[in-house]
């Protein structure tokens, strides 16, 4: 299979290098380009395409407190797009910045190849376990569903997007444009804001991955590895760190933060 | 909205779980209620509930960090009111009572919270009692007498069905009928046969006004018998004044208590001032079986000191009979401190009649827990020796040949008594502890004026003295001494106080107890350095500010609240929170004892019950508060 096929999901040559471009900037303007990036047509699924108009326009000025996010995370076989597959996914919703734990979502699903057994390992997730799974696309209407016009969170979200992109757009003809905001980003920043003034600024030391942030962050702790307690636990890291972001430097009641002020904060300092 | 149903995460079914009163709780409303439950975050000092102004709408639980309360004064000082840790509950309060919040509550942690609609929960209370109960409880009124009673039901395995009632039997129970009375001027011979003709011990003696102005017992007949004296002479001439009284509402223990202190039998009880009977150790003891009173007519009766020696082995098996009628801590550490007193006192006058009479007046001390009259099974000896100043070396010579061979003698005679000698040799056989007046004063004129701080920590003891035996003025010119000059030392003071918050419970205490991690007590509790030592600590330095005579810390509690040093709220919870872990530590040592073991401070949180463990929490918490107390009166702004 050459590398670039030219055939693929109705795509011109010019519009993939323009998303590639894109995709390159897309650190420097943070998460909320993901409309921007967006070339993809029309959606063949009504729900999906109500949701792209929707995100036609943005309006980022409102206080956090006033977006639904989501919070999704993925298990997959591996962490190629092109080869590997989605095998769990869950979701759990952030309404008025607090965790509802009874609006989420959860499924096992049937990927087309073979559980490599290293998978297996990391998630515990057996192929007798997904014989029974539906298939991605028998549950992709209800992931969009249930996703709505809420704002997507995870832990480095690219690569579970990238994932359920290249699946809606098989199906449908076109992926999410939600923008998406991403915890592992919003730690980086944090970070970084800790060790500002402080001669060793870059502490090699800090571990990005979800339990290690959990633990050293003091989060109450989840299972790692399970889509829908991961997702949980990313809402958690992502409530504390929108919180603390704001919090720094600063005593006494503010006005909540907007989308835009999260989004300022969540640049990497270097190019402010 | 989702076609596919999410599974119920079932992690905050499971903390609910394991948090009161939520835990109280069947599955199934369990499941309802975790239906209703977001989670909310708020980073470290994020006032989440504004005094007057906040009105909650839900009850926050903390489900990891900790909150602390406050009350803002005028000046913008904080008080601190309580803590809430892992589990503990905000804005119950408010919700209940339908008002804004009566307090600020500011996390001093990141904090996560399960919110809970403010519906949700009353309505919560309105099904769930036991629910209700938890909420609506006062701390003092519901939650502790039933700890109490858990604990001693858990520990009366052995009680024997003795339905006996000592600390609940009023004294107006016990005398049933009329006091059998005689007047001033009749005759020896008439009161004695009233008192053979109503088969009764004692004749009470009254004056021509009516007034009850002494006693006539069988003893005293017998020694008019003895001493031959005219069957015609007026009574008052044999009786014994005065008459000690107890009002009838006193319970059976104190009237027992009253007895053994006094080293008397009858006791005339009063209702409105009026005498209305006549109470003896007998009658109590017929009440009781195992007494306390058996022990101590045993020690009464010794004329040797190797009589003394098995006595203290006894006294196990009296606490267990008080734990199993009910006998809160308080009681009990009293009894333990009568005896131990009536043991020593025996000894030293044992000691005295054999080795003959001392040159100088001297004063026998007791330090430390003994000191405070906080004495469990297992007390080690603290004691000294206070002697007038002889004012001659000659005289000075002789008071030391012969103190020093006296406090060995003691000191021998106690340990073979069962009172183990002190490892840190505080005892009045080290020449050091065994000094004239003079140099007492210096020693704890050195202690308080020119505080070095680690030996003032080591003498912390020293300034719970209390006399025990021989001249008590030498005690109270010292104690004397001490409540003139330790008010005004502040730098001593603030030392004293400043060691006080080096203990403070951690916050995550709440949920999880801190216990040793590793060695012999791996997972247990050390219930004195950790939950006694705070109380003992504070109501010391307070006592010692406000230059009180009083060593026994729930007295010292009482007398400050008394004189207005302490809030009255915050003393009725110390006072209940140390009686309830003295309790604790007291039914843990005795099962030791009793299973042959040496008794020791370790509890292990987790054999204790739910109630007990949470009450526990509870009395720990107090002490964050009285942590908050002292650093208002010091002004300690150490975070």
């Amino acid at each position: 299979m050459p590398r670039f096929s030219p055939l693929r999901s109705g795509q011109s040559p010019l519009q993939r290098l323009q998303r590639g471009l894109l995709r390159l900037v897309h650190p420097l303007f943070g998460p909320l380009t993901a409309p921007l990036l967006d070339r993809d047509g029309p959606a063949r699924l009504p729900e999906l395409q109500r949701l792209r108009e929707h995100f036609q326009t943005l309006n980022q000025d409102r206080p956090l407190t006033e977006y639904e996010f989501t919070v999704l995370d993925t298990e997959l076989t591996g962490f190629s797009p092109r080869r590997d597959e989605i095998v769990s996914v869950g979701a759990v919703r952030i309404r008025n910045l607090r965790i509802d734990p009874n609006q989420t979502f959860f499924t096992l699903v049937r990927p087309r190849m073979d559980l490599p057994r290293l998978s297996t390992l990391v998630h515990h997730i057996t192929p007798g376990e997904v014989v029974r799974a539906p298939r991605l696309e028998e549950i992709l209407p209800d992931l969009v569903e249930f996703c709505g016009t809420s704002l997507l969170v995870g832990h480095h979200v690219g690569l579970d997007m990238s994932f359920l992109n290249r699946a809606l757009r098989r199906e449908y003809g076109a992926g999410f444009n939600t923008p998406c905001l991403d915890t592992m980003q919003l730690a980086r920043a944090y970070e970084q804001r800790l060790w500002e003034g402080f001669y060793d600024q870059f502490n090699m030391k800090v571990s990005y991955h979800l339990p290690d942030l959990a633990e050293a962050f003091g989060l109450p702790a989840f299972t790692a590895h399970h889509a829908l307690a991961d997702a949980l636990q990313t809402a958690y890291l992502f409530l504390y760190l929108v919180r603390k972001l704001f919090a720094m430097g600063q005593a006494g009641p503010r006005r909540t933060p907007s989308l835009r002020d999260l989004h300022r904060a969540a640049k990497p300092r270097r190019f402010v | 909205m989702a076609a596919l149903p999410g599974e119920q995460p079932s992690v905050i079914i499971d903390f609910l779980q394991s948090t009161l009163p939520f835990s109280l709780l069947d599955q199934a409303a369990l499941r309802r209620l975790a239906a209703h439950c977001t989670v909310d975050f708020h980073p470290a000092g994020s006032r989440v509930l504004v005094r007057d102004q906040t009105r909650p709408r839900e009850l926050f639980v903390v489900q990891k960090g900790g909150v602390k309360l406050t009350l803002r004064n005028s000046e913008d000082q904080e008080t601190l009111l309580d803590y809430r840790g892992e589990g503990g509950c905000i804005g119950e309060l408010a919700l209940l009572q339908n008002r804004p919040a009566p307090m600020d509550a500011t996390t001093v942690e990141d904090t996560f919270f399960l919110v809970l609609p403010g519906d949700e929960f009353l309505n919560l209370i309105k099904t769930q009692p036991l629910v209700a109960e938890f909420f609506l409880r006062d701390f003092s009124e519901t939650f502790l007498p039933r700890a109490f009673a858990e604990m001693r039901e858990r520990h009366a395995a052995l009680s024997c069905d003795s339905g006996l009632y000592l600390f609940s039997t009023r004294l107006a129970a016990m005398c049933a009928r009329a006091p059998v009375c005689t007047c001033f001027g009749e005759s020896i011979q008439m009161g004695a046969w009233k008192m053979s003709k109503h088969r009764v011990g004692s004749l009470l003696v009254r004056e021509p006004s009516g007034r009850v102005a002494g006693i006539v017992t069988d003893k005293d007949l017998r020694k008019a018998v003895a001493l031959g004296m005219d069957y015609a002479a007026p009574i008052e001439t044999i009786m014994s004044t005065p008459v000690v009284t107890m009002d009838e509402g006193e319970v059976c223990f104190d009237a027992l208590l009253q007895m053994m202190t006094r080293q008397i039998h009858h006791l005339a009880v009063t209702r409105d001032d009026e005498v209305t009977g006549v109470v003896t150790s007998h009658d109590i003891m017929v009440l009781q079986g195992k007494s306390p009173m058996a022990v101590f007519r045993d020690i009464q009766a010794q004329e040797r000191l190797e009589g003394l020696h098995p006595i203290s082995e006894r006294i196990p098996q009296v606490l267990r009979t008080l734990v199993e009628e009910g006998a809160r801590a308080g009681h009990i550490t009293r009894m333990i401190t009568v005896i131990n007193d009536l043991i020593l006192e025996k000894l030293l006058t044992l000691l005295l009649k054999e080795i003959g009479p001392p040159p100088v007046p001297f004063c026998w001390l007791l330090l430390g827990s003994e000191g405070r009259r906080e004495q469990t099974v297992a007390t080690d000896q603290d004691n000294a020796l206070v002697y007038r100043d002889p004012g001659d070396p000659i005289l000075q010579r002789a008071a030391d040949i012969y103190l020093t061979a006296f406090a060995e003698r003691a000191i021998q005679e106690l340990v073979r008594c069962g009172f183990p000698s002190c490892p840190g040799e505080i005892m009045a056989s080290n020449p050091k502890w065994r000094q004239p007046l003079t140099v007492w004063r210096n020693y704890f004129e050195r202690w308080i004026m020119v505080p070095n701080p680690q030996e003032v920590l080591n003498a912390t003891i020293f300034f719970d003295f209390r006399p025990a035996f021989g001249e008590l003025e030498l005690a109270s010119a010292l104690r004397e001494h001490v409540a003139r000059h330790a008010p005004r030392q502040d730098v001593f003071l603030r030392h004293l106080a400043a060691d006080c918050l080096q203990t403070r419970p951690p916050l995550s205490f709440f949920k999880n107890f801190v216990v040793e991690k590793t060695g012999e007590h791996k997972n247990r509790l050390n219930i004195k350095q950790r939950g006694l030592v705070p109380f003992v600590d504070f109501a010391r330095v307070l006592a010692l500010r406000h230059g009180l005579a009083e060593t026994n810390t729930l007295g010292r509690l009482r007398r400050l609240k008394e004189d207005g040093h302490l809030p009255e709220e915050l003393a009725k919870e110390a006072g209940e929170a140390f009686e309830f872990l003295l309790q604790l530590r007291l039914v843990h040592q005795l099962g030791q004892v009793e299973d042959g073991r040496k008794p020791d401070n370790h509890v292990a949180p987790t054999e204790l019950s739910e109630l007990e463990r949470q009450t526990l929490k509870e009395a720990f918490s107090v002490i964050g508060r009285l942590h908050g107390h002292l650093r208002d009166v010091f002004r300690l702004e150490l975070g």
